[in-house]
């Protein structure tokens, strides 16, 4: 059974309803006053006392089941959020920086390739980009801030841009017109100048919703805690003080109610810890290691791209040099990417694997890019292309390719966790905002039971 | 509000569940806010623009060094080839420094992947002269601001790479003698009514290279608006994007785009003297004496004239081999 809205007894429409007469300020005043008189002249028997009492718990027992309810509600919710809206969204937009990432490598590859290899990475292009183009489109369905809608329309505008100016490359290459080089140059401009760097905000923007949501999903519920531990202290000063005045050590009713309230509590706490853990370990083991991978991932790729570049300018860009090596000293550096992953998740049984062997990859491709660079400014031009897009074993494509398979299973991994701990999260809360509320109510019915039994003996 | 309808006496048994139900209310709007409207976004055509472009840049000012005459070199005098050996780092290997981006003057030929130019053949004729052999030769691609560090750190034997000769220059290298008369000359599309630079107005944007002397010549000597990139090959995709009116460059590098694009050509009379030279190391005038021999024969066999008739005739009309000015 699934509760749609906080329960609120069924007499609340008919009593609450707008024909109720609205006096002014005064009448309230004037109505308050003799509310009070009428109130403390009856608190000085003890039926008033008893209504008073069962008044205090009918409040205490109601606001502890419905903001214990609402806030398993809220934090479904939440959850359930996390795994479509920002969810979706954090993922899109890690998709996105990922294929535009990749992209732009392939393009870059493709054209310093010839002939049919030139085809086949030249189709994980046109994957990328259509990876791309579905990441896109989800992220618009989902943005929900005028900024992220103003990235996702940037990012489509440059797009087109982006591919004309990688298609003009190809053809002009074909041509045998070396302005092609000129022309993909240009385009992994305005990818690395504008388009990654939108997609980048976007996933951090994207994230940071992820991150408050989580926040929100694993906060414990004090408010509805609180009134349940008064609810239930009142519940038994209540029966103390009846037992001194009646003589009668058990009231079944508040018995009933304090059963069904510490019922109640301690379903809430588990709940509670239950679901906040599950949430816990979707950040830790899900969503951590996917950003951090991704990162790894994107810069694995960016490096790539400014290899190429670099032997499509003939090595006469020094700049794409820079980036290869900045890019590259991110990834395997001293406390580079690979080495923050290993660190956290080295000891991982499923992890350390694809991770242990992406660390491998990225060295053999890191000192092969050195020999390409020897080659290429001996003059050995053709060699440099071969040794760095080639299809031998020592090619630095083999390498790569490699690191981005390495790279590619450890995030599989990561994902499936994440989607595992969200599950359990969300499982662990169903049901409890109904029995929680079915729990609140039984307290504050036996309550009134028990109450009015008593008040009852006194107007026999 | 609630509570203070309830003017009419009731027991506290119904007054209850209005108290829950304003409870729940609140708590029900607290938790959920309604959609949120966004505002469409505005976004401007996107221009892709090469990256360290500058559209205003600072135009250096100052006179030209014209402290030495930046033709003469070394007259031949009786340099042997194997005198001219002795001075390479390697006897067997005559490392040369070359551009693999210049099209027309040192490229890869995407096809092929094999160097070739006007620069590249005249640099090959010097091997075959100076080794006996065209194989024995070692190319470097560097970029034009690495190449007085090249040939003096001995990298490079020597440079062919769309060099020219100034005063500021030989102070730091030995130059051959002029291999090549370049000037500066404006490339636009066909029919764009620019001829020369007399038809430049100032709302005519020229693309030219950053750090070469062209920037200043533009500025000095028309009314148009230099525009500089890194590197003056991206000025022919923005005068292809129309980014820009014209490119104005060396006139061999201007045919260079020109051939690759049928829509453009090179116009009016060149507007500076660009005296190509071969660079050596500083003080290695045997080296510069005997290549200066070898443009002497390759002068006087044709083999010049071969090579220019095979890249730049085409785009620049005939021209015959500059005449050597030598200092001694």
């Amino acid at each position: 059974m699934t509760v749609q809205s906080p329960p609120a007894p069924p007499q609340a429409q008919v009593q609450g309803g707008p024909a109720a007469p609205v006096p002014g300020p005064a009448g309230a005043a004037e109505s308050g006053r003799q509310r009070f008189s009428r109130l403390s002249s009856s608190l000085r028997h003890t039926p008033g006392q008893l209504r008073g009492i069962l008044a205090v718990l009918v409040v205490l027992t109601l606001g502890a089941g419905v903001t214990a309810a609402t806030s398993i509600l809220g934090k479904s919710a939440v959850i359930e959020d996390t795994t479509s809206q920002s969810g979706r969204l954090s993922v899109a937009a890690l998709e996105l920086y990922q294929a535009l990432s990749q992209a732009d490598a392939s393009a870059a590859s493709s054209y310093l390739t010839a002939g049919a290899a030139s085809e086949e990475v030249h189709d994980s292009y046109r994957e990328a980009l259509r990876d791309a183009t579905v990441a896109l489109t989800t992220a618009a369905r989902e943005v929900e801030t005028h900024a992220d809608a103003q990235l996702v329309a940037e990012l489509n505008a440059h797009l087109p841009v982006y591919t004309g100016l990688v298609e003009s490359a190809r053809t002009f290459n074909r041509l045998g017109e070396p302005v092609g080089a000129t022309y993909q140059r240009q385009a992994s401009t305005l990818m690395r100048s504008e388009m990654l760097p939108d997609a980048n905000t976007l996933q951090h923007n994207a994230i940071d919703q992820l991150n408050e949501a989580r926040d929100e999903a694993s906060a414990f519920p004090w408010v509805a805690t609180a009134l349940a531990a008064a609810a239930l202290g009142v519940l038994v000063w209540a029966q103390l003080w009846l037992t001194r005045r009646t003589n009668r050590v058990f009231n079944l009713g508040l018995v009933g109610a304090t059963v069904a309230m510490i019922g109640m509590t301690g379903w809430l706490v588990l709940v509670a810890l239950a679901s906040a853990s599950h949430t816990e370990r979707s950040h830790e083991e899900g969503s951590d290691p996917l950003e951090l991978l991704a990162e790894a991932h994107i810069t694995a790729q960016q490096a790539r791209a400014e290899e190429s570049l670099l032997l499509i300018a003939r090595g006469e860009d020094e700049k794409a040099d820079e980036r290869y090596t900045d890019q590259m000293a991110l990834l395997v550096g001293e406390g580079g990417l690979l080495a923050q992953l290993s660190e956290a998740y080295g000891d991982d049984p499923d992890l350390s694997g694809p991770l242990a062997a992406a660390e491998e990859s990225a060295g053999a491709w890191s000192a092969g890019h050195d020999e390409v660079i020897k080659l290429a400014k001996a003059g050995s031009y053709a060699e440099a292309v071969e040794l760095a897009v080639g299809d031998s074993d020592e090619s630095l494509a083999t390498s790569f390719d490699a690191l981005d398979e390495q790279l590619t299973e450890a995030t599989a991994i990561s994902a499936e966790r994440f989607v595992d701990a969200t599950g359990d999260a969300e499982r662990s809360l169903s049901g409890a905002a109904a029995g929680l509320a079915a729990l609140s109510l039984l307290a504050l019915v036996s309550a009134a039971i028990g109450i009015q039994m008593r008040v009852a003996e006194y107007h026999a | 509000m609630i509570l203070h309808r309830s003017t009419v006496p009731q027991s506290s048994a119904k007054r209850r569940p209005r108290w829950a139900a304003a409870l729940g209310a609140c708590l029900v709007a607290a938790a959920c806010s309604g959609p949120v409207s966004i505002e469409p976004p505005e976004v401007d055509v996107p221009t892709p623009l090469p990256e360290g472009i500058d559209f205003d840049p600072e135009i250096e000012t100052g006179t030209a060094d014209d402290s030495c005459e930046p033709v003469a070199s070394y007259s031949p005098g009786s340099v042997t080839a194997e005198q001219a050996r002795a001075t390479l780092g390697d006897q067997d290997l005559v490392v040369i420094g070359i551009s693999q981006s210049t099209n027309l003057m040192g490229y890869r030929d995407p096809v092929t992947g094999d160097l070739a130019g006007f620069d590249i053949d005249i640099a090959k004729a010097i091997v075959s002269h100076l080794m006996g052999d065209e194989t024995k030769v070692k190319w470097v691609p560097m970029t034009s601001g690495d190449r007085e560090e090249a040939v003096n750190s001995g990298t490079v034997d020597m440079v062919v790479r769309t060099m020219t000769m100034t005063c500021k220059r030989w102070n730091s290298v030995e130059f051959s003698s002029e291999y090549y008369h370049g000037g500066q000359r404006l490339l636009v599309p066909t029919g764009s009514g620019i001829g020369g630079l007399g038809d430049l107005t100032a709302d005519h944007q020229v693309c030219t290279g950053k750090g070469s002397t062209s920037p200043r010549n533009i500025a000095e000597q028309s009314e148009a608006q230099p525009v500089t990139v890194p590197d003056f090959n991206d000025c022919l995709v923005l005068l292809q994007q129309g980014t820009v009116d014209a490119i104005t460059t060396d006139d061999c590098i201007l045919a260079g785009m020109a051939i690759q694009d049928p829509t453009l050509e090179v116009v009016g009379e060149a507007f500076s003297q660009e005296p190509y030279g071969i660079a050596f190391a500083k003080g290695n005038t045997d080296l510069a004496r005997y290549v200066n021999g070898v443009l002497e024969t390759m002068r006087e066999d044709g083999t010049w004239q071969d090579i220019y008739d095979k890249w730049l005739a085409e785009h620049l009309g005939a021209a015959t081999a500059p005449d050597p000015v030598y200092q001694d």
